[in-house]
């Protein structure tokens, strides 16, 4: 229908239960985020079956929450773009001094969580470079097998949010996302023809 | 990034319900909720009449589009002037979408409304010829959710597309079939068949 060439998206960063305990993080913050920018389509980390099956039980609680509240209430098509229900915490390794290198890291992230906890700050730079480098870190404590299963999760993720883009071009879509997938995603996105990478406050 | 709030009025017969559905709206993102008398006025007027009671509306300008709250016991009646109504067994945040419908000048029918006056014709009959042929595969997938009553919302988060691309595909449609509302061309869908043909 709409056949303008680029589409306009931007990639925000959400923390979430990825140590599986209580975050510091305002969620009303992020449900008042998504609702200002209004997107038209939002590609929120959720399988396609468990959001058309209503079930928000394995959803990050970014998802469950915020999102899915706001885009019950406003105009806003929620796009469900993960491939399958594993999550960043899932790649842990379970034993050796891998793992305690891992646990070092993911206290740092918690850290970090504390001091970042609203979007704005979520998706500034500093905070962005911390993370990034983090989580770099923490999967170099993986095993191959996950790396590589993070990665092929990761690239089935982007090329739905495509395909999402390509079935309705030409519209704002906000992709939220995991804040360990945020500079991977964005880079990726950065180099679609189809796709006008932007800052969430540009979008 | 900071878009306007979309500004709503409510009434209600009883001061309690009125109340209620204030604090409700004003809950819902992007909703103001402001006094009728207001300059500029609401975009929007959500008027709930009570069970049983007559419609009486409040005199409106133009701009001001009007919701209608309708108890799961009424008989659904498209009055003049009124651009929705919003069935009371639908979800509170179901509210905030219907309201936003309206607003953009489109009608609004709760689906369990919108099937009652289907079943009850009681909207003008259609007896339009349809060019099927010239549908697109999109346009048979919209017209037959259409005719199962589902807002405009709902079909957009069905078939995973913007809602401003599916009002662009309806407005189309209403062209193609000649008609006007959603509620005439969903009577065609069902008169014809054509619902379960393009489900």
């Amino acid at each position: 229908m709409n056949t303008a060439s680029r589409t306009r998206l931007a990639v925000l960063g959400t923390l979430s239960d990825l140590h599986r305990q209580p975050i510091a993080y305002d969620l009303n913050c992020l449900r008042a985020l998504v609702a200002d920018l209004a997107p038209d389509l939002l590609c929120a980390e959720i399988t396609r079956e468990a959001w058309e099956g209503g079930d928000l039980s394995a959803a990050a609680v970014e998802v469950r929450e915020a999102l899915a509240p706001v885009v019950a209430a406003t105009d806003i098509v929620l796009v469900p773009v993960l491939p399958t229900p594993t999550h960043y915490a899932d790649f842990t390794p379970a034993t050796g001094w891998r793992r305690d290198v891992a646990r070092a890291f993911n206290r740092a992230l918690r850290w970090g969580q504390r001091e970042a906890d609203r979007p704005e700050a979520v998706n500034g730079a500093i905070f962005g470079a911390f993370c990034h480098t983090l989580c770099a870190l923490t999967e170099m404590m993986w095993t191959a097998e996950d790396r590589a299963a993070w990665e092929a999760q990761n690239e089935t993720l982007a090329e739905n949010i495509v395909q999402a883009v390509r079935r309705d071009r030409g519209r704002r879509v906000l992709v939220a996302v995991q804040c360990q997938r945020k500079h991977w995603l964005a880079a990726r996105l950065r180099r679609r023809a189809d796709v006008e990478l932007v800052d969430y406050w540009e979008l | 990034m900071n878009q306007t709030l979309l500004t709503v009025s409510v009434g209600a017969y009883y001061p309690l319900d009125q109340m209620a559905l204030a604090a409700l709206i004003t809950e819902l993102p992007g909703l103001q909720v402001i006094p009728l008398a207001s300059d500029p006025p609401p975009r929007v007027l959500v008027w709930d009449p009570g069970q049983g009671e007559h419609v009486n509306l409040p005199r409106l300008v133009s701009e001001t589009k009007v919701l209608l709250l309708v108890g799961d016991m009424e008989s659904p009646t498209l009055s003049p002037g009124v651009a929705g109504l919003f069935s009371k067994d639908e979800l509170p945040e179901a509210l905030g979408v219907a309201i936003r419908q309206v607003a953009r000048g489109d009608q609004y029918l709760s689906p369990s409304l919108a099937l009652a006056l289907l079943e009850r014709g009681e909207a003008e009959a259609a007896s339009h010829e349809i060019d099927l042929p010239t549908l697109t595969d999109r346009e048979r997938q919209i017209f037959a959710l259409l005719a199962e009553g589902l807002s405009n919302k709902v079909i957009a988060s069905r078939l995973y597309l913007s809602v401003r691309t599916v009002e662009g595909h309806l407005a189309n449609l209403y062209t193609r079939l000649g008609v006007h509302s959603r509620t005439e061309a969903a009577l065609i869908a069902i008169q014809h068949g054509l619902a379960s043909k393009v489900r």
